[in-house]
């Protein structure tokens, strides 16, 4: 049967969203679906947004059934409670799963979440956090358009572009366990947002952009920064849209900035002899952000009070209450998250201490624009002429003025000159751009050439004499380069590797934002910056049959597919056989 | 009035099995004691249904309270306290309730005209939408001033409770913090 909707979903750090626009339909409109959830105990209610939290409820609490939604009875919360849980009780409630599947520090498909729950909590993987997610959108797909099976429809699931191969891997893992089609197509997210803006019907983009533009679209959501070039180009009379560049996956976001704020006001509240317990202090970062809100709105007021309610009934009675003032939340935040500084400005790195935590890697410099300076400074020879935004910090002009300034700073330009009009929902541009990505594919509109935004390389060890307390150096061979386009395949030129039947053959492999190298490169010399390992690949080889040498010659392959998947092979020489490369996710300790 | 017994009995029936039957029985024209033949049996593909139901004047209760603790609010005695002491505090709930009102309802003016205005008001109007105060006399059309626009609920998405009949009365559980 042929799909009759083309639906988008953005599977958030902190919100997940689904869009669906029917096909073969002219003039039609992208809806965002309600998704029913639990919104307090016992209680379902349909929203736009699904927030990508999970609560994993006490004994009493699955037995009473209290999960109960209109499809069924999960055994555990997912969505607005389960965010207000995550605040309450945080030793039950699984956050930030998707920052989780980029950590390539701890196995991504073990039960470790919530990280730190005590044992009697039975922890899930950050492989099946995602799953829960994309399941419970699915269910509230399926209940609304029981015509319409998923399976049957056209969809687009969307990933940071910052994502290296094994976090787009292990979503499309988690997507395939929920139940999405084989076929389903994985896309950046920033190039989502840009689609949406594309998809805006009261605007011609062709009138904003022109040849030789290169806009740059600076994503910020709760938890995460995401960045990406696209230029324009005109071809045969007709513009072209190509991904240049995409940044690293950088972990801060706006919860920083609210965190931040939360801390200036306890610090007022501990100087009045006020001491807030764990409860109040989340109530405080709610009131926070409400605060920076009008504050910072135009127009805004000079100074806004922070009010934590009783924590019991005496609502009045228990209240307590300070002051912020405009002028010293915008100091706060410009200092601590927009800081005005050079092109050749870096993110501070912080020492770290031999003994860190194995949490998530939360970045230790919040600039916001230290680490745009950074990414854009590492663009040699390309330069951003417009600004796209997108995520819902910058649903606060205040925020996108002071990005705007920074780059006009950077390259002598004008911030008015610099912002694409836009009025679209940040919140929900994403999940939108991709449902009229997956319409444009089937029925030919404009589309962005993306490739591969990262180069890759595996790792080979230099054969010599061994020498006690030296490594060996290793090289870097590059098997994919960076731009390669989707559809395409690669026979890598390289000296034939050895591999040993019966056996599990394991390479290192590493990925590069920045380097250019040709397929079959070798790269002797790399910074840390430029080259960084992830996790390792592995091929098992079936014994050969008939007492044949132990060794296969072999060369490698590279496939990207169009759905977006990397294929890596290894590929006999001496005979038709080919082994497929899986990444091994398994915990290093 | 009947059309809104008629929308109460047709959500009732959606929603409440036994109800559905009685119904199913008023309607029968001859309401008799004798057992109604056995209906075919009814695919399981219909949606879970709720266990048990409650008002819904209780769950949108809760949702205030909830968001905007209006229950705390409304139950505390407010003699002692200082104006500015529940100034700040009523600053919290009034956003709180607030949300929760343009979420469910999003009220908008009953009529368009604006408060003040002049508008004339046609024969055969709808007294379920406008209400004549002051000096009505003789007979429409009457030419009138906005004292207010009143208000209109433009949508009713009140949340479905799914709990148990023992909690059935409960707007906010009891919070225990465990240490």
């Amino acid at each position: 049967m042929a799909a009759t909707f083309s639906i988008g979903i953005d599977l958030g750090t902190t919100n997940s969203v689904l869009a669906a626009i029917p096909l073969g339909v002219e003039g039609a409109s992208i809806e965002v679906l309600s998704v029913p959830q639990l919104t307090a105990p016992a209680t379902v209610e349909g929203r736009p947004l699904l927030p990508s939290f999970l609560y994993l409820g006490t004994p009493e609490e699955v037995a009473q059934d209290a999960f109960r939604l209109p499809w069924g009875s999960p055994s555990a919360a997912v969505g607005e409670w389960a965010r207000r849980q995550g605040a309450e009780v945080p030793t039950r409630t699984v956050s930030g799963a998707k920052s989780w599947l980029t950590h390539s520090r701890v196995d991504r498909r073990q039960p470790i979440l919530p990280w730190n729950a005590p044992a009697e909590v039975t922890k899930i993987s950050p492989v099946e956090a995602s799953r829960r997610y994309l399941e419970h959108l699915l269910s509230a797909w399926a209940q609304s358009h029981p015509e319409a099976p998923i399976q049957e429809q056209q969809v687009v699931l969307t990933v940071p572009a910052s994502f290296d191969a094994v976090a787009r891997e292990l979503t499309r893992e988690a997507a395939l366990q929920a139940g999405l089609p084989e076929n389903f197509i994985l896309l950046e997210e920033p190039q989502a947002a840009f689609y949406a803006w594309l998809a805006n019907p009261t605007q011609s983009w062709r009138k904003l952009v022109r040849e030789g533009d290169v806009v740059a679209i600076c994503d910020v959501g709760g938890g995460t920064t995401d960045l990406t070039l696209i230029s324009v180009a005109q071809e045969n009379g007709e513009l072209v849209l190509q991904r240049v560049a995409v940044g690293n996956h950088i972990l801060v976001g706006g919860d920083n900035m609210d965190l931040a704020l939360a801390q200036l006001a306890q610090a007022r509240f501990a100087e009045k002899g006020v001491a807030l317990d764990a409860w109040q202090s989340v109530a405080l970062w709610h009131a926070c952000r409400a605060a920076k809100e009008t504050l910072l709105a135009p127009d805004g007021p000079s100074t806004c009070p922070v009010t934590v309610l009783g924590r019991g009934r005496r609502l009045i009675g228990g209240s307590i209450s300070v002051d912020l003032t405009r002028e010293e939340v915008v100091s706060v935040l410009t200092e601590g998250f927009f800081p005005p500084g050079s092109l050749q400005a870096r993110p501070v790195r912080r020492p770290q201490s031999g003994f860190k935590e194995l949490g998530l890697p939360y970045e230790s410099d919040p600039a916001v624009t230290r680490h745009l300076s950074h990414f854009l400074n590492q663009q040699s020879g390309v330069r951003p002429t417009r600004v796209l935004f997108n995520g819902g910090v910058f649903k606060s002009e205040f925020f996108r003025r002071r990005v705007l300034e920074a780059v006009a700073g950077w390259y002598g330009a004008t911030p008015e000159s610099l912002e694409l009009p836009h009025n679209q929902d940040f919140d929900l541009a994403v999940a939108r751009g991709a449902a009229y990505y997956g319409r444009a594919k089937l029925e030919k509109g404009i589309r962005i050439r993306g490739g591969a935004p990262r180069s890759y390389y595996v790792g080979i060890e230099a054969t010599g004499l061994a020498i006690p307390g030296i490594v060996r150096p290793l090289r870097h061979l590059c098997v994919v380069p960076r731009d390669m386009e989707e559809g395409t395949e690669l026979d890598i030129p390289s000296d034939t590797i050895g591999l040993l039947t019966g056996e599990q053959a394991e390479f290192r492999f590493f990925s590069s934002l920045t380097r250019r190298d040709a397929p079959g490169t070798i790269v002797t010399h790399a910074t840390e910056d430029e080259i960084q390992e992830t996790s390792p690949l592995v091929a098992t080889l079936p014994a050969a049959a008939g007492g044949e040498t132990d060794f296969v010659p072999v060369r490698f392959q590279v496939r990207l597919t169009e759905l977006g998947v990397l294929e890596l092979w290894c590929v006999s020489t001496v005979s038709e056989d080919r082994w497929k490369l899986e990444f091994s996710v398994r915990d290093e300790g | 009035m009947r059309l809104f017994q008629a929308f109460r009995v047709f959500f009732r029936v959606l929603s409440d099995g036994e109800f559905a039957a009685r119904v199913a029985r008023a309607e029968s024209p001859e309401v008799s004691t004798r057992p109604t033949p056995a209906a075919a049996p009814v695919p399981v593909t219909a949606p879970v249904k709720p266990a048990s139901r409650r008002s819904e004047a209780l769950t949108l209760l809760a949702v205030f309270q909830r968001e905007g603790r209006l229950v705390d609010f409304l139950q505390e005695p407010i003699e002692s306290y200082t104006d500015a002491q529940i100034g700040a505090a009523v600053r919290e709930v009034h956003k709180g309730c607030r949300q929760v009102l343009e979420r469910l309802f999003a009220p908008a003016p009953a009529v368009p005209t604006a408060e003040g205005a002049p508008l004339k008001v046609e024969q055969g109007y709808d007294p379920g939408r406008i209400r004549l105060t002051g000096q009505v006399s003789g007979t429409a059309p009457w030419q009138g001033t906005v004292a207010h626009p009143g208000w209109e609920a433009k949508r009713c998405d009140l949340p479905e409770w799914t709990g148990t009949p023992a909690a059935e009365r409960v707007i906010a559980p009891a919070e225990i913090e465990i240490r």
